[in-house]
């Protein structure tokens, strides 16, 4: 009987195939109307093909979380076992697609010997692949759907969206292939086709210097990433000779380099692994990429830049949590467990300052989704290092709650991007409206330049106007910021708890930093989120732009509103225990919500249970709900809040506005001090990180060392080139002068000639 | 462009009896082959000999001389038969290699190599008395040289056949790949040498006829650069053909070679092995080039025309990495690990050097030569990793490199036809004037580049992987190279692809025309590169596992490791 499994090579070779389709079919009918307004310029076929694909996958998950926990005998095949995803070998369902077993074969040597190997291709599925999976394949489509309204009809775009559905596809066809190769080499291949397909997308306007400019930086960023993480990749294959994962995680593999005692080299190898994870999730010091990667279409920003590809380098740190977790390596890679969490926690806090005081509303998204990452670096960071002291039951907790994160963030982020294309959308359209209504330009373009519609500062009081936005973006931020009981607030409650909890274990102590800056964040996270919704939805209009603004373009209220009730229903899955599932494998998932709620809450407001350091983690967990829920929110209201003048936003978004005015009005709050400060400044200037790097690449180090080898090989190199050439030259303009066509001149040069041959031969006898 | 010249295209009646002629023998010659040919003593049909390397000298000998016997005014007539006629010819020696490959024509296992011995082998007697013999044979390496420069010489002829005076372009073109069959496959030492020498004459007279502005010193500098390297060579030759009474045959002297190993000997003594060595490796790595003797190239690059750089980066410069093979690595094994340093410290700095210099230049053209000059570097590392897998990436990377390379000279030639120009910068927008080429222009850089499902991916991890296991933290150094090659890659195609406003900006050199894109015959031949590097990267094991194969082969043999 066929199983799911067996179709699953369609979900990567589906898209991957449409990519060169869509691009040629619309080079071919670019400009006709049917293409135009039924074929969407390729819009339809990719958002069939991703329906498509995301009908294998929901089989596909069915079918694995049937075979594990035996629900579905048919699927329970001899390979397919359930166990926890932080183990190796009999975890998982794995399947080598047959042909594909040995996709290069070759010959190395061991030590004296000669040995054969092979890398492959297979699929490997366990909790971390199918729920990522699923953030995959769903968003795809949701983001495929939204960009349906959002690029067609936007003028700018017409005759060139094809090449958007075109490299769309490619992407998620990398992404799907990543989130399901069984081994890191693959992993890393379709790691690098994101890359390129990030790369293109950024660069989408490609007339835009600006747009050219931040694709390159993107590339070249996750690129010096990506070569630490290939080279970790070597180090690995040197120690396991092998990049499968169910070789390199099973104990034999494990025990052999301990035997071996290799433990430095693959703590070594998987810090190498972790720069690469550095760089694709834009964490700090590989961070400058993202904000700008803003440049890109807003669908691409909500799937690439918010929702999936950020995501590969947590899926990786996740795919190495089983080495942490292997109780043979006990203690030896706690190193890179902190660095982790410090990274994590360090660029949480980083990452939200900036957010503070961005104007344009990606940017302020892009910091958040820079920020929440981070948050999950950290928990990902706790859950291995507890993990690898061998606080499994704290560990396999953390881990949970990471990947539970990762599933939240990933829906509220992109349903938060979506929502900020709208709003730039319907701004754009607006300020077309109003200069057609003056009627004094001809073309909209000249005026265009000086209006930016993505600026905060232009917009404001559009909850009235926009009230399916309005609630979405709503929703989305409370997720972020992890006010109780939505989205977010499961997960991230969870991570701050058991980073403290590390950090209050003993040995511990190192964590305290990362599980502070946490703290710290969470209030941030408060404040600019809420700081980006009041700005944007709240308060008169700014502009006679946001005053015009009407939500109006079809398609792109529908993913908005099933993402709203997606992060809603977050409760759903954290009732149903979600965080035991993704971390500790399928026996723990219920259906009894009712109880798992009440277990949950007790879990997630008095967590710690009997424990000592219980009473301290339950004053933390007050302390991030006073900080998120109150101090953020009320400050930022305080700043930006407002009644909106002549709509009436829908009565569930009415009394978050009535009671913005009320605080804004009651408070006399004056920032104008801060906010022209010099750390305003620098904070704007995304603390010169920036222009640093450019200074190091472009003035200081790397092009003028180019310049001076490009001189040294014109000048010195071929300079002696030369100079031998000139040399020859001139010896024989020499030689032939001697040619003087006299007479006199050849009789002497003989008899000279035969005098030396005379004095030779004497001097030889 | 096309158009207009099959507008004037009339064919005279003596040029239609001649051409129909002409094709009439081919087709008989070709029919009666089987029949006709030598087999050895395996049976098999001498594939080689002929079709392969006697049939394109020949017929692009006898292409030119008909051509030069027409008058000017018909010479118009007369290019369009003379042209299809050296496709026809390029096809059909790539149909022979083909079905070699897949064993339709003799049934061979290219996967399967064992060290000096030749799945396909022909030898004639010819001079005894100076014991040259005609003696040709192929295994996996020459076999992918082979096939290589045979699946390119369409490709490179589709691509520039607009060409102007193709009456002589194309002939040469089929000369060269003869030419390039014949070093691959000569087991003979001086019929190497004079094949090795005959590559010379029609690219100087590609680059000398066809070539930009300064073509004079740069075919000169060519020509004289690598004839000096080849004369070292040839005096190693000569000193190897006395010091082992009078043969030139390589695989005579290879088995002495591992006799000599064998017994624990040093083959000729250290000293001897040694100079002989360092003579060979002087002359390939010129061909290669390598640093510090790689100035010729990026000269004989931006003046050669199209085809000229897509040959000589494509197939000539793998004459180089296929020497180092043949000799260096399977005659002179001692010496090859007394100068491991000296090859890793070349491979390196060709490597790092090479793409320094590439971030540091504003031609386009010269930009790519050079980095063909970095990329060489990977097969001298290869080789000095004295793994197996490293001298399959370095194989590999020959081959990759050689679609992947001619594909980036067709983008420059075709950039420099439409533009007039090959300044990075000098114009934007290249997405918006001519899509087409932006395209390919993005795909080669990213193929270059080693983007993963491409060829060039594929040599590089496995020479990563053998370089780590050689030499540990050295890895640094290529990992800087990935950077860099990144970056001028990227710095190119930002100033050139992308920018310039909806508008674009266009070059002055194109003086108020408005720019144009590629033409069909430039677009199929870039298309057909562009699948053949995905099908390679993405079934490398297509010709991997034969290059794995002759790898261990030779690995074992040199070594004397034991078997798998």
């Amino acid at each position: 009987m066929m199983s799911a499994i067996d179709y699953a090579l369609l979900i990567p070779i589906l898209p991957i195939v449409a990519f060169p389709v869509i691009l040629f079919i619309g080079q071919m009918f670019n400009g006709m109307p049917s293409w135009r307004n039924a074929w969407k310029e390729g819009g339809t076929i990719a958002v069939v093909v991703l329906g498509v694909v995301l009908g294998l996958s929901l089989s596909l998950i069915s079918g694995y979380i049937g075979a594990v926990s035996g629900w579905d005998a048919s699927n329970a095949s001899g390979e397919v076992s359930a166990h926890s995803a932080t183990e190796a070998n009999d975890d998982a369902v794995s399947a080598n697609v047959g042909e594909y077993d040995s996709w290069i074969n070759f010959h190395i040597t061991d030590g004296d010997n000669l040995i054969s190997e092979s890398f492959g291709f297979g699929i490997y599925l366990d909790h971390a692949s199918v729920m990522l999976l699923f953030v995959a394949s769903f968003l795809c489509l949701m983001i495929g759907i939204f960009s349906l309204g959002y690029m067609n009809t936007d003028e700018i775009n017409l005759d060139r969206n094809h090449r958007f559905y075109a490299e769309f596809l490619l992407f998620s066809a990398g992404m799907f292939g990543m989130v399901l190769a069984d081994d890191f080499l693959w992993l890393f291949i379709f790691w690098e086709i994101m890359g390129l397909c990030s790369y293109l997308l950024i660069g989408f306007y490609y007339d835009k210097p600006s747009a050219a400019y931040a694709a390159k930086k993107a590339f070249l960023t996750t690129r010096v990433g990506d070569v630490f993480l290939f080279i970790g990749l070597l180090m690995m294959w040197n120690l396991f000779n092998s990049l499968e994962f169910a070789t390199v995680w099973s104990d034999a593999a494990i025990a052999q380099v301990v035997a071996d005692g290799n433990q430095g080299q693959l703590h070594l190898a998987l810090g190498m692994m972790f720069i690469g994870a550095v760089g694709k999730s834009a964490q700090f010091p590989l961070h400058v990429w993202l904000p700008d990667a803003m440049e890109g279409p807003t669908p691409v920003s909500a799937l690439i830049h918010a929702a999936t590809m950020v995501n590969a380098g947590l899926y990786l740190v996740v795919r190495m949590i089983p080495f942490f977790a292997n109780d043979q390596l006990a203690g030896d890679l706690s190193t890179l467990a902190l660095t982790i969490a410090w990274i994590g926690g360090f660029t949480a806090v980083f990452a939200a300052l900036i957010a503070f005081v961005q104007k344009d509303i990606k940017k302020v998204l892009a910091y958040s989704t820079m920020s929440q990452l981070a948050y999950i670096f950290t928990g990902l960071g706790a859950a291995a290092w507890l993990l690898n002291n061998g606080h499994t039951t704290a560990g396999l907790f953390a881990f949970g709650a990471s990947l539970f994160h990762l599933f939240n963030h990933a829906m509220a982020k992109g349903m938060l991007f979506m929502a900020s294309g709208s709003v730039i959308h319907e701004m754009h359209h607006a300020h077309h409206k109003i200069n057609h209504s003056h009627g004094d330009h001809d073309d909209g373009h000249h005026e265009e330049d000086h209006f930016d519609a993505q600026d905060m500062t232009n917009m404001g009081g559009l909850a009235g106007k926009m009230p399916i936005t309005a609630t979405a973006m709503a929703v989305g931020s409370m997720s972020i910021i992890g006010i109780p009981l939505i989205g977010g607030f499961w997960s991230k409650e969870g991570i701050i708890a058991s980073t403290w909890k590390a950090a209050l274990t003993d040995g511990g102590f190192l964590l305290i930093g990362p599980a502070l800056l946490l703290l710290i964040g969470a209030g941030m996270t408060g404040f600019y989120m809420s700081r980006m919704w009041f700005m944007t939805f709240a308060g008169k209009a700014k502009t006679p732009v946001a005053d015009e603004v009407v939500e109006e373009t079809p398609f792109i209220p529908i993913p908005l509103v099933i993402l709203t009730f997606m992060t809603l229903g977050a409760i759903i899955l954290a009732s149903m225990h979600f965080i035991g599932w993704a971390s500790e494998g399928f026996g723990h998932f219920s259906l009894d919500i009712v109880s798992g709620l009440v277990h949950e809450l007790k879990h997630a407001f008095l967590p710690g249970g009997d424990d000592s350091v219980s009473s301290i983690l339950f004053l933390v967990t007050m302390l991030t709900i006073f900080l998120s829920m109150i101090l953020g929110p009320f400050t930022a209201m305080a700043l930006y809040g407002g009644r909106l003048d002549a709509y009436k936003a829908k009565p569930w978004l009415q009394w978050l506005i009535n009671l913005s005015h009320k605080v804004n009005r009651r408070s006399h709050f004056d920032n104008t001090a801060w906010a022209e400060s010099s750390l305003a400044e620098a904070l704007d200037k995304r603390l010169y990180i920036d222009d640093f790097y450019d200074n190091i690449c472009e003035k200081w180090i790397v092009v003028p060392f180019a310049n001076i080898c490009a001189w040294f090989d014109r000048r010195v190199i071929d300079g002696a080139v030369k100079g031998i050439e000139y040399g020859s030259q001139e010896t024989s303009t020499y030689i032939r002068s001697l040619t003087t066509g006299s007479a006199r001149d050849y009789i002497m040069m003989a008899v000279l000639g035969i005098f030396a041959i005379f004095l030779l031969i004497w001097g030889v006898a | 462009m096309s158009t207009h010249q099959n507008a004037n295209f009339k064919m005279g009646e003596r040029e239609m009896i001649l051409i129909t002629g002409f094709f009439a023998i081919i087709a008989i010659l070709t029919y009666m082959f089987p029949s006709l040919a030598e087999t050895n003593s395996a049976g098999q049909i001498d594939w080689i000999t002929m079709p392969l390397v006697g049939f394109p000298i020949i017929a692009s000998g006898v292409l030119m001389a008909f051509a030069s016997m027409a008058s000017r005014r018909r010479k118009h007539n007369i290019e369009v038969p003379i042209k299809l006629a050296s496709l026809f010819f390029s096809l059909f020696m790539l149909a022979i290699t083909t079905s070699l490959f897949f064993g339709i024509l003799e049934s061979i296992n290219w996967d399967f190599s064992i060290f000096n011995s030749y799945e396909l082998e022909f030898s004639y007697a010819w001079n005894t008395t100076l014991g040259v013999n005609w003696h040709v044979g192929m295994d996996a390496l020459s076999f992918s040289m082979v096939w290589l420069t045979t699946l390119l010489l369409p490709i490179v002829m589709i691509t520039t056949w607009e060409e102007k005076a193709g009456w002589y372009h194309h002939p040469l073109i089929l000369m060269m790949g003869g030419a390039l069959i014949g070093v691959f496959v000569s087991l003979d030492l001086f019929m190497f040498y004079v094949f090795w020498e005959l590559t010379l004459i029609p690219m100087f007279f590609l680059i000398l006829k066809w070539g930009g502005s300064e073509r004079r010193y740069a075919a000169q500098k060519f020509f004289i650069y690598t004839f000096t390297a080849s004369v070292i060579m040839l005096l190693g030759i000569i000193t190897l053909y006395f010091l082992n009474d009078g043969s030139f045959d390589i695989t005579e002297l290879t088995r002495s070679s591992q006799a000599a190993s064998d017994r624990g000997d040093v083959w000729l003594g250290a000293k001897m092995q040694n100079a002989l060595f360092l003579m060979f490796l002087l002359g390939f790595l010129v061909k290669l080039p390598a640093v510090p003797f790689h100035t010729w190239l990026p000269d004989a690059h931006v003046q050669a025309p199209t085809s000229g750089s897509m040959l000589l980066a494509g197939v000539m410069l793998k004459m180089g990495g296929y020497g180092l093979f043949r000799f260096c690595v399977s005659m002179f094994p001692d010496a090859l690990v007394n100068f491991q340093w000296l090859l890793l410290t070349i491979g390196l700095v060709s490597l790092v050097y090479g793409s320094l210099v590439c971030l540091g230049q504003n031609n386009l053209k010269k930009m790519v030569a050079y980095s063909s000059v970095s990329h060489m570097g990977v097969i001298t590392l290869g080789i000095a990793t004295m793994e197996p897998l490293g001298f399959t990436a370095a194989i590999f990377m020959m081959f990759a490199h050689g679609i992947i390379s001619p594909m980036l000279f067709a983008v420059c030639g075709s950039f420099k036809h439409h533009y007039h120009t090959l300044e990075i910068g000098a114009m934007r927008g290249l997405a918006r004037h001519s899509p087409f080429l932006g395209v390919f222009m993005m795909f080669s850089w990213m193929a270059s580049l080693g983007l993963p499902l491409l060829a060039g991916f594929v040599a590089e991890i496995a020479v990563l992987i053998a370089f780590w296991k050689a030499f540990g933290w050295w890895v640094l150094l290529p990992g800087l190279t990935l950077v860099i090659t990144a970056a001028y890659y990227l710095w190119s195609m930002q100033k050139t692809i992308f920018e310039g406003g909806l508008e674009g900006e266009l070059p002055e050199s194109l003086q108020g025309e408005s720019p144009v894109d590629i033409s069909r015959w430039e677009g199929s031949g870039m298309m057909i590169m562009a699948l053949l590097i995905v099908l390679f990267g993405i079934l490398p094991w297509i010709v991997f596992d034969m290059m794995s194969g002759y790898s261990l082969a030779v690995f074992t043999g040199i070594l004397g490791f034991g078997g798998v």
